[in-house]
């Protein structure tokens, strides 16, 4: 990731220091601006699903629906921590629904608890399924092409579904293809 | 699809309900949840600042333009139209931003045409990766992360993929 950083923001600074030089403090700045803002928003919404998921978790349904869940996350996460997976298991399902900002706390808590057991695959494996879209039913766009006038804004839903499908597969099958690799690499560097 | 709004007051409906009957102190809890809420927001927000910071660079120092200069002709041999490619390259970095970009499109396009649909399927089956992973992986930076970050970018382009030929077929 610091690489990643480095070169963008390196590259950036020296298309700026040679179009632009004005320009650059701007840009930065409105990046953090929107930080901020985007910041304040996570805090509203976060308020709403927080409070719902600590009211799931005490009325005992979570553990349920877990327990419901249970035999497909350990395999797909190759783990035996309970409440790691429960919390995993309710990211995928907010995920599906599409509740907007839910999947994230849960998402947060979830990898501190896979990568507290050193379970990097686990959290890795979450990542990319949350960073490859699990949304059954593209909201967003329906909305979006509603505004902008489309006779059927729904009808890109079985084409959206299905590229989901391609786009979640694809990143679970890598994940899993690239971890005996890093492991391994892993066991070299890294503490 | 009239159904979709409705899933979320059933959910609260229900759940709600269900604690009322098990007769769990609502308000007690609700807050002790909300508690969270701030210290999360703090945890995150550095990474965030970071990552927005650098796409906003990445945007408008032209930088964006000239990565998709050079990546349309690799898009065409996957089949993904030139049109949608800045799409295609802002949609890991920045969800405002490929908004934007989305509504550009069917505005001069039109949603229904193939450009709109296409970029509409490649739009919903992607995701913001990087703020995902700023956000995932707060305060995880000595780990390696090229390897997910690499399956995720690899994966969400071969969703684009898929929903461009899909737009053609279905």
């Amino acid at each position: 990731m610091n690489a990643i950083f480095a070169a963008i923001f390196l590259l950036s600074a020296a298309l700026f220091l040679v179009s632009d030089p004005d320009a650059f403090l701007a840009a930065m700045l409105d990046g953090g601006q929107r930080a901020a803002v985007l910041s304040l928003s996570l805090l509203t919404v976060y308020c709403v699903w927080l409070g719902f998921f600590k009211v799931l978790e005490r009325s005992g349904l979570s553990e349920k629906f877990s327990r419901l869940l249970f035999p497909v996350t350990r395999r797909l996460f190759r783990s035996d921590d309970r409440s790691a997976l429960s919390l995993a298991g309710a990211n995928l399902s907010a995920n599906f629904l599409g509740l907007p900002g839910a999947p994230t706390p849960l998402g947060i808590r979830a990898t501190e608890a896979f990568l507290a057991k050193n379970n990097a695959y686990a959290a890795d494996m979450l990542f990319v399924l949350n960073a490859t879209s699990l949304q059954l039913i593209p909201t967003t766009v329906i909305a979006l092409r509603l505004a902008a006038g489309s006779a059927a804004p729904a009808d890109i839903f079985l084409p959206t579904l299905l590229a989901t499908l391609v786009s979640t597969l694809a990143g679970a099958l890598l994940v899993r293809l690239t971890a005996d690799r890093r492991t391994r690499r892993a066991g070299g560097r890294t503490p | 699809m009239k159904w979709v709004p409705c899933i979320i007051p059933v959910l609260f409906l229900s759940l709600f309900l269900y604690a009322v009957v098990r007769r769990i102190r609502l308000y007690d809890c609700f807050t002790d949840g909300v508690k969270e809420a701030v210290p999360l927001v703090l945890s995150v927000f550095p990474y965030l600042a970071a990552m927005l910071i650098l796409s906003a660079l990445f945007e408008k120092s032209g930088l964006a333009a000239m990565v998709t200069h050079a990546l349309t002709p690799c898009f065409r041999l996957l089949g993904i139209p030139p049109e949608i490619s800045p799409l295609v390259l802002i949609k890991p970095f920045s969800g405002s931003g490929s908004t934007a970009i989305l509504s550009e499109l069917y505005a001069a396009y039109g949603p229904d045409s193939y450009i709109g649909r296409c970029a509409s399927a490649a739009y919903g089956s992607s995701e913001t990766v990087f703020y995902i992973l700023a956000v995932y992986f707060a305060g995880q930076t000595h780990r390696r992360l090229f390897f997910p970050v690499l399956c995720a970018l690899v994966a969400n382009l071969l969703g684009v993929v898929a929903a461009c030929l899909l737009c053609r077929v279905l």
